[in-house]
């Protein structure tokens, strides 16, 4: 394991900057944080998990599928260097794991790709959680982890882009250090991964009833503000943009809690009232995911807590239904 | 900003000439198609293809024609919003895109040698007509072949000849119904829900299969009228209409619980689906 100095680390990211087109937290006009281009703002990796969705690096709001002009398709190509995403939090790492196999799944995704392909992604750990909170180290799930000590950066390479980039640091870093980093690995699972895992079993036997949806339906206010910072939300819906010399598609982040979602031509609408749609919201994540891909695709990120307006973020929900029906 | 250039991608269309429209009934018209590089499209009968029109996007629509048919496929479409009026506007000889085919096909293996019942109700008997005529096309697969079809009204019916000449013929039972008539309709067939066809028929279970198509008010009725002559959930076959806007299982809007029925789907063994919430 090596180690940086905050000093070092800036330099560490100059020398990554040279190979890859970099991103990473950096603090926004009205202060708050979003992974972005260190161009764009000062660059601020304390303070936890950025609050828009992370994974829109690889999976943007909007995305142009082609152009379409004089019969003739063109797509964008990949950026003419590499990504390198930094900010990622133990969470959203588990996150990019599970739509790395979502789009890589069946029919490779190829617009997700463009950008995934070659991209380095490294984790921030440590103790620079909101107000110091510790983050729990990664242990995989990414190129390399930076974890904050308290007082350096130490840095662990996972897989052989992460051990190339990191094998030109320097500094080793001390037993004292190493032992921190072994100490926070070794921190106990939080308490959401059991109670997750206790509303999905509920969900799965058919032991929560319609009621409890309505009573959720009820207090949905379609924000959509759940699917929109969820890293694992993959829903998207397809539009033409039309000009008088060319035709632009494009895919955009959709939302399961609009009353349109899955409305048919013939007018059928599978998800036609709120409980349905609160349900599903749920339920796909907790129980619909477990079955086709043998995991819960909730992975305790906060984002849909932190942003519901009503309250019935997944862990709310969860909460709830388990202090109910378990 | 990234250049672009000319690429593959799962998401961009193939051109295909449109060679012949026919009108169905004043809501819906049958698309022939070939493409234009002039190699099959490899289609199955109960697959889908994303029909694409340059701004006004895309729409899943189910191919009405069986392989047997070879050289073309079509399309039964009626008219119900932006995409589908743009295309009931255009011409023979104009082109339009199409991703596809998608979707798992009605299990012709399994079809094998049995007895099948297919049953349709309104634009359903667009998507079945693929496996009728295959059925038609290759009667020695099967044994005994009967249509059932249910219609609201005899002007919306589809496939008005195309009935009459299953009607006609030795290799099918064929029976239609219309839901009503008025006098104006100088109808002279049945009248009746589909589910009305039914309870006449004489059918072996352990080797007779159902399939069903319709809207999604018709399931549930006919498939209690099935399980009424005996058939089993694994001898009951649904192809399910969802809006489909990727048609390769990740735009998320095709989901029934864990299964995409872009993928997974749209043809269903009922004993896959009937435990599912919100499949039927």
């Amino acid at each position: 394991m090596k180690q940086l100095t905050p000093h070092e680390l800036e330099q560490f990211l100059s020398h990554l900057a040279v190979r890859y087109e970099l991103r990473l937290p950096i603090l926004l006009a009205d202060g708050t944080r979003t992974i972005g281009s260190p161009d764009d703002g000062s660059v601020v990796l304390h303070g936890g998990a950025v609050p828009g969705k992370p994974t829109a690096a690889f999976f943007p709001q909007q995305d142009t599928i082609f152009t379409a002009s004089q019969g003739t398709f063109s797509q964008t190509l990949p950026p003419v260097k590499p990504l390198c995403i930094l900010g990622f939090t133990p969470a959203d790492l588990h996150c990019l794991r599970f739509i790395d196999r979502f789009f890589g799944d069946g029919m490779r995704d190829d617009l997700y790709f463009r950008l995934r392909q070659g991209a380095v992604v490294a984790g921030i750990t440590g103790y620079c959680g909101v107000r110091g909170a510790l983050l729990p180290p990664a242990g995989g799930n990414c190129d390399f982890e930076l974890f904050w000590s308290g007082e350096n950066w130490l840095v662990r390479a996972y897989g052989a882009t992460g051990a190339e980039l990191v094998a030109e640091l320097p500094n080793q870093a001390t037993p004292k250090e190493e032992e921190l980093f072994t100490q926070a690995l070794a921190t106990a699972p939080d308490s959401g991964a059991i109670l997750l895992q206790t509303a999905s079993q509920l969900l799965r036997t058919n032991r929560v009833p319609d009621s409890f949806w309505e009573e959720i339906g009820e207090r949905c206010i379609a924000c959509t503000g759940c699917n929109v910072t969820c890293p694992t939300c993959t829903c998207f819906g397809v539009l033409d943009w039309r000009s008088a010399t060319k035709v632009e598609r494009s895919r955009t982040w959709d939302s399961c809690q609009l009353d349109g979602f899955m409305r048919e031509a013939s007018g059928h609408n599978p998800l036609g009232s709120a409980a349905l749609r609160s349900r599903r919201r749920i339920h796909h994540k907790l129980a619909a995911d477990p079955l086709k891909w043998g995991e819960i695709s909730c992975f305790r990120c906060g984002r849909c807590d932190a942003t519901c307006p009503t309250g019935i973020g997944i862990m709310a929900v969860a909460q709830e239904l388990v202090a109910r029906f378990g | 900003m990234r250049d672009t250039t000319p690429c593959n991608s799962l998401y961009i269309p193939f051109d295909c000439e449109i060679t012949a429209i026919t009108d169905l009934t004043p809501r819906e018209k049958l698309f022939r198609l070939i493409r234009s590089d002039g190699t099959p499209l490899g289609h199955l009968p109960g697959q889908f293809v994303q029909l694409s029109l340059l701004g006004w996007g895309e729409a899943p629509l189910s191919i009405a024609s069986s392989p047997t048919r070879e050289g073309y496929f079509e399309l039964g479409v009626r008219q119900a919003g932006q995409l589908t009026t743009a295309l009931h506007r255009m011409k023979v000889g104009e082109t339009v895109g199409v991703r596809g085919p998608f979707g798992r096909p009605f299990d012709l293996e399994a079809l094998n040698g049995e007895d099948v019942l297919l049953i349709s109700g309104g634009c359903g008997l667009a998507p079945l007509r693929s496996l009728i005529q295959y059925c038609e096309d290759r009667p020695q697969q099967f044994g005994r072949v009967t249509i059932l079809h249910g219609a609201k009204s005899p002007a919306d019916t589809l496939f008005k000849e195309e009935l009459a000449r299953w009607e006609a013929s030795a290799e099918f039972a064929c029976h239609l119904t219309v839901d009503s008539a008025t006098g104006n309709d100088c109808f002279t067939g049945n009248v009746g829900l589909i589910t009305s066809l039914i309870p006449p028929l004489t059918i072996t279970p352990h080797r007779t299969t159902a399939v069903i198509i319709g809207p999604p008010v018709m399931y549930r009725a006919v498939i209690a009228e099935l399980k009424g002559k005996g058939l089993g959930s694994d001898r009951i076959v649904v192809s399910l209409e969802r809006q489909m806007r990727c048609g390769v299982g990740k735009c998320g809007h095709c989901t029934i619980e864990h299964l995409y029925c872009c993928q997974d789907g749209p043809v269903f063994r009922l004993d896959e689906i009937e435990q599912l919430r919100g499949a039927l």
